[in-house]
């Protein structure tokens, strides 16, 4: 297990190390210029140098990746050139909407998925097993914004139950108004991971049935049904773990186009505006910690499925 | 759509009394600082009732957020609308229909021959550290402008020969050549006093002279005023005033009707109606010197062919796309009515299709393909409705919607487009077209001779009138197309009175709002 | 073939599949016909209900949403068809490159692999659109990549397993070039797992074009894609909330039929028929296919 966490950790590192070299490389080519954009369109030419070399956008790049590298390093993920906000307060701020926004997501899809899913596996063969996975399948099929949309037509427009967008200024200073402006956001994209993850645990159900020491117990005189609700469900909570990581992913990349349709002061709502004002540090900065976290996250659920179930073979690729 | 119109017109009649009701608050409010009485509220006469609320705090709701707080050094119009007569004050300052009155000076001069303009400072001014404001600090400020070229404003002190302090209350700037702008541009940042010797990082923090100070900035989300209790002029009405950005028009309307925002400015037209129901908001519709301007690459082939560019005026329904819009009115120069020089030029490109293809044959140009380069941020009516008329008369149009920044490098920097459209703000910037160096590539010697002369002309109404041949020549050469000029659609809650009508996406002065309990 | 009889007899993979044609064949007509012309406007006839002429309503401008729907269709066939070719041929490269080559070369593209998958299709198509701009390229290679390295993730072991086995090792005794002989046995036998990836990889274009569009790093404001249609109709929803109705429905028909069709020729293609994958394989055979779709 000890060398497993070691190797899995070298990988993780190497891995960040190649993130932030593509993160950095991929920005650098870029028709707009941030010097530019500083100076305004009635600047001269000397006055777009003077920016240029006030921070430094005319050193070679490899100078200035290392100089970026050093300072995450030291957790200083750099300030804005724009503004001289400094990158991590920033995202510590925003972290504020986006953090409760994944979890409460992630809570969402997962009362969704674990009961249905399990249900439908048990159910399967007959019509209300057949129509849960039918129904799974086409809210999988959904985008992300429209599904948004929708729920904003049905519970702001028509019914008037929920803020159709927004968060509230003082932030959680008023919990409850905090929350209600998370109701939709996160029903967004819980509905919709959640019905990817149905699947899932559908199929682990499915496959736990067919498993060993569940058909044991069956034989034993338990039902089938409940042989599986007694022993296969770790098999199905890991296979669950197993998924995790990318069910992170997937509600990180949804609570961007969340976040702009619903106009929630997060993260990947100022990624989106930085990305357009190309302020270089933050984005390099905001894209970084995004990566890193689906890589750490991976790395922790690899470990975690890995100690708890010492089976699994880490087969050659 | 019929319902906004008439509704709009039944507001526009309250419009004169809202004048009236202004100058009686502000008269009033002046009468009480004399007294030095800071407790009774002022009698606010509009349609609300109740007593200002001396501790009311304003929520105004914005859509473009400045990159950064340093007027110095950045431009931008979303800059100059929260801070300049708010945070920071010049010599002079410019009301909502761009007419010049005087500010941080109590009194100016310019003299016969047009090139000695003295000012006289009013008293008592300080800036927001405790400082006292002498003519030094305006010299300092505005010799640093003429003298460091990257400094906002720099380019509008080119005529400056000299600025002196006569004594501690009086400056005087001498021109070399006489100079009908200049006066105007020290409305703007070009005219800013920022205190001699001042270290303050103007980046997020500030020390100016305004009726508020800065609170606090959260990026990406708000700005945050209150009232300075040491003001040197009328104090504020508000006790605060925190602006909301929303870029998105929608997130705009819904906060407005949540009751989160006192004031909604920049409202969607085609949205209005929503924040017209049961008299919840008042609508208001202001004037501006925005022009909607379809930019013409005069220099490149084949719109350096005129016949080319007044097709391309010719096929554009005007009318319908504004009626698309739901507000702003034509515009067919390049002057619009707030500034010198306007006159209705409609008569140069009037709605003819068939005229369109006929000039377009001529110049041998059937089935013409061009690329309209645009910002994202404008939405999708004014390239739907150009692609559209476009293709009737058989050119075929590419939008490519770009952000802010790779429109300033391609279009602006490199002059690498066909068309372009962005709402030139400013006001009194004809000059462009007199500039052959300006991303519209339009180079034509008797504009520019005129514009000179307009220029150093010493009587404004000549000078007027030299503007207004100089237009009706660029008007004719179609050297670019102006989509519209833009009216500013404001939601203002009841209650709340003395809030800014024209001129809102370039001065937002908020020294003269209160709000009722 | 048996396949085919397999898929045919599933409900679902026979749905997948008329709607996959349906869609082609009125990307096909929308290029001679539609009822009106997508790009017309007509600001007197702005933000009409469904009825005659205009069946499904008109937008903000006056133009006609059902043509522009059907006119939509061919950027989606278009996106869909470029993200599946670079998809294809990036997870070819990739999982050859993964499976057949030295040790080093095999770990460096595990690591390289491993660490692209973190990417999420959106963060790629950011930084090509902060690049390049917004455009539809953006979202077909976004995708491209994106789901090029899952189709390496599944392709990698598929290859080393196939390698080892009688056929291949005969090929390469009788002198075939490595590259003979992966064009000839290697690729006909990952084909089937290809295939499914293929499919789903279309359906993750579908919708990536929706969300990127909708942000601004897709499709042109007037072109008539279906991601740009919603985002924009959703600026006015709140005064006519129905018309984003259709964009999103023929979004989601289409990235339904997709994914039916992906599951059904998985179903119709695998041996094991009955619960799924085998088992040790599950967790890296890239089944979760990438949910993390862009929107």
């Amino acid at each position: 297990m000890l060398r497993y966490a070691l190797t899995r950790g070298a990988l993780l590192i190497a891995g960040l190390l190649v993130a932030s070299a593509l993160i950095f490389l991929a920005l650098r080519v870029f028709p707009g210029d941030v010097a530019q954009l500083l100076a305004g369109n009635k600047a001269t030419p000397e006055q777009v140098d003077a920016i240029r070399k006030a921070l430094g956008l005319d050193q070679p790049l490899v100078l200035q990746y290392l100089g970026w590298i050093g300072g995450v390093l030291h957790g200083d993920l750099g300030t804005s050139q724009l503004n001289g906000a400094s990158v991590a307060a920033e995202l510590a701020q925003k972290a504020q909407v986006t953090v409760p926004l994944a979890t409460l997501s992630l809570l969402v899809a997962l009362i969704i998925a674990v009961p249905l899913g399990i249900g439908s596996a048990l159910l399967r063969g007959r019509a209300a097993g057949t129509a849960l996975n039918t129904a799974a399948q086409a809210v999988a099929a959904v985008p992300v914004v429209w599904a948004g949309m929708m729920l904003v037509v049905v519970f702001a427009v028509w019914l008037g139950w929920l803020p159709a967008q927004g968060f509230p200024r003082g932030g959680w200073a008023d919990p409850g108004a905090a929350l209600q402006a998370l109701i939709l956001p996160a029903l967004t994209i819980g509905t919709i991971e959640g019905a990817l993850l149905l699947r899932f645990v559908r199929s682990a159900t499915l496959q736990a049935a067919g498993q060993d020491f569940v058909r044991t117990a069956a034989a034993k005189g338990l039902t089938r049904n409940r042989a599986l609700l007694q022993h296969g469900l770790p098999a199905v909570g890991l296979s669950i773990i197993t998924v995790l990581g990318i069910q992170v992913a997937g509600i990180i990349v949804g609570s961007v186009v969340v976040e702009q349709l619903f106009t929630l002061p997060g993260i990947g709502r100022m990624l989106v505006v930085d990305v357009g004002t190309r302020d270089l540090v933050k984005v390099q900065g905001e894209l970084l910690v995004l990566t890193g976290m689906v890589l750490i996250i991976g790395f922790a659920v690899d470990l975690l499925h890995r100690a708890l179930d010492p089976r699994q073979r880490e087969a050659d690729e | 759509m019929h319902r906004t119109r008439a509704a709009l017109t039944s507001r526009r009649s309250h419009a004169p009394r809202r004048a009236a009701v202004a100058l009686l608050t502000g008269l009033t409010a002046a009468a009480l600082m004399l007294s030095a009485c800071t407790g009774s509220p002022a009698p606010s006469g509009s349609s609300a009732s109740g007593a200002a609320d001396a501790n009311a705090t304003l929520t105004v709701g914005l859509v473009l957020e400045p990159s950064s707080l340093d007027i110095r050094h950045t431009s931008g119009a979303a800059l100059e609308q929260v801070l300049v007569d708010n945070i920071y004050e010049g010599l002079v300052s410019r009301t909502q229909d761009n007419k010049i009155i005087d500010r941080l000076a109590k009194s100016h001069d310019v003299s016969a021959d047009g090139l000695t303009y003295t000012f006289v400072l009013n008293d008592g001014i300080t800036f927001h550290n405790g400082a006292k404001l002498t003519s030094a600090d305006v010299v300092a400020s505005l010799q640093t402008a003429k003298d460091d070229k990257t400094v906002q404003g720099h380019a509008d002190l080119a005529d400056v020969a000299s600025i002196e302090a006569k004594d501690d209350k009086t400056v005087v700037i001498t021109l070399t050549q006489p100079s009908q702008n200049f006066l105007f541009s020290l409305t703007g940042a070009a005219g800013l006093v920022f205190q001699k010797g001042d270290t303050t990082d103007l980046q997020a923090a500030e020390n100016g002279t305004g009726p508020f100070t800065l609170t606090q900035w959260k990026k990406g989300d708000s700005l945050s005023f209150a009232r300075n209790d040491t003001y040197w002029g009328t104090k504020a009405g508000v006790k605060s005033v925190v602006f909301d950005y929303i870029p998105d028009f929608t997130a705009g309307v819904n906060a407005a009707q949540s009751g989160t925002l006192d004031v909604l400015t920049a409202v969607d037209a085609n949205l209005a109606p929503q924040l017209d129901k049961n008299g919840a908001f008042t609508l208001t519709k202001g004037r501006t010197t925005d022009k909607g301007t379809l930019a013409f690459n005069n220099a490149k082939a084949p719109l350096n062919d005129q016949r080319v560019r007044e097709a391309l005026r010719l096929a554009i329904d005007h009318k319908a796309l504004i009626e698309a819009r739901g507000v702003g009115t034509t515009l067919y120069g390049p002057i619009p009515q707030l500034d010198p020089g306007y006159k209705d030029l409609s008569s140069t490109a009037p709605y003819d299709p068939e005229k369109a293809e006929s000039l377009l044959k001529e110049a041998g140009q059937e089935n013409l393909a061009l690329t309209l380069t645009i910002p994202s941020f404008y939405g999708t009516t004014v390239p739907q409705l150009l692609t559209s008329d476009f293709k009737k008369v058989g050119v075929t149009l590419t939008v490519n919607s770009v952000e802010f920044p790779a429109w300033l490098d391609s279009v602006y920097t490199k002059h690498d487009y066909d068309l372009s459209f962005v709402l030139h703000v400013e006001p009194r910037d004809f000059g462009n077209f007199a500039n052959p160096d300006y991303y519209f590539g339009y180079n034509n010697p008797e504009v520019q001779k005129l514009y000179a002369q307009s220029q150093t002309e010493l009587d404004a109404k000549k000078s007027a009138d030299l503007l207004s041949q100089a237009a009706q020549i660029v008007a004719k050469d179609a050297a670019a197309d102006w989509l519209y000029e833009d009216q500013t659609l404001t939601a203002v809650r009841p209650g709340v009175n003395g809030f800014p009508k024209d001129s809102i996406n370039s001065r937002l002065d908020l020294r003269g709002v209160t709000v009722t309990k | 073939m048996s396949t085919l009889r397999r898929l045919r007899s599933s409900a679902a993979g026979l749905f997948g599949l008329i709607v996959v044609a349906a869609i082609l064949v009125t990307a096909g007509v929308s290029l001679f016909w539609t009822p009106f012309d997508p790009r017309a406007t007509d600001v007197a006839s702005r933000w009409l209900a469904p009825s005659w002429p205009h069946l499904l309503g008109t937008d903000l401008t006056g133009r006609d949403i059902l043509s522009l729907i059907m006119a939509g269709s061919r950027t989606t066939v278009l996106v869909a068809i470029g993200a599946g070719l670079i998809a294809t041929l990036i997870g070819l490269a990739l999982g050859a490159l993964g499976a057949l080559t030295a040790r080093w070369v095999r770990e460096t593209v595990a690591v390289l692999v491993d660490v692209l998958i973190a990417f999420p299709v959106l963060i790629i198509a950011m930084l090509i659109s902060t690049v390049h701009g917004g455009s539809l390229w953006v979202v077909v290679w976004a995708v491209g990549i994106g789901f090029g390295v899952n189709v390496a993730r599944v392709t990698r072991p598929e290859l080393r397993r196939v390698q080892h086995s009688d056929f291949v090792i005969a090929g390469k005794a009788s002198g075939l070039s490595p590259l003979q002989n992966l064009v000839q046995h290697l690729l006909p036998n990952i084909a089937p797992v290809f295939i499914v990836q293929l499919s789903w990889a279309m359906a993750t274009a579908v919708l990536a074009e929706a969300g990127l569009s909708y942000l601004g790093f897709g499709a042109s404001v007037v072109d008539p894609s279906w991601g740009i249609l919603l985002a924009d109709l959703q600026r006015y929803i709140q005064i006519h909330p129905l018309t984003v109705v259709w964009p999103g429905l023929a979004i989601t028909i289409t990235v339904l039929a997709f994914n039916l069709l992906g599951d059904a020729l998985r179903d119709a293609t695998d041996p094991t028929l009955r619960t799924g994958r085998r088992p040790a394989n599950r967790a890296r055979a890239g089944e979760p296919r990438l949910p993390e779709v862009t929107a």
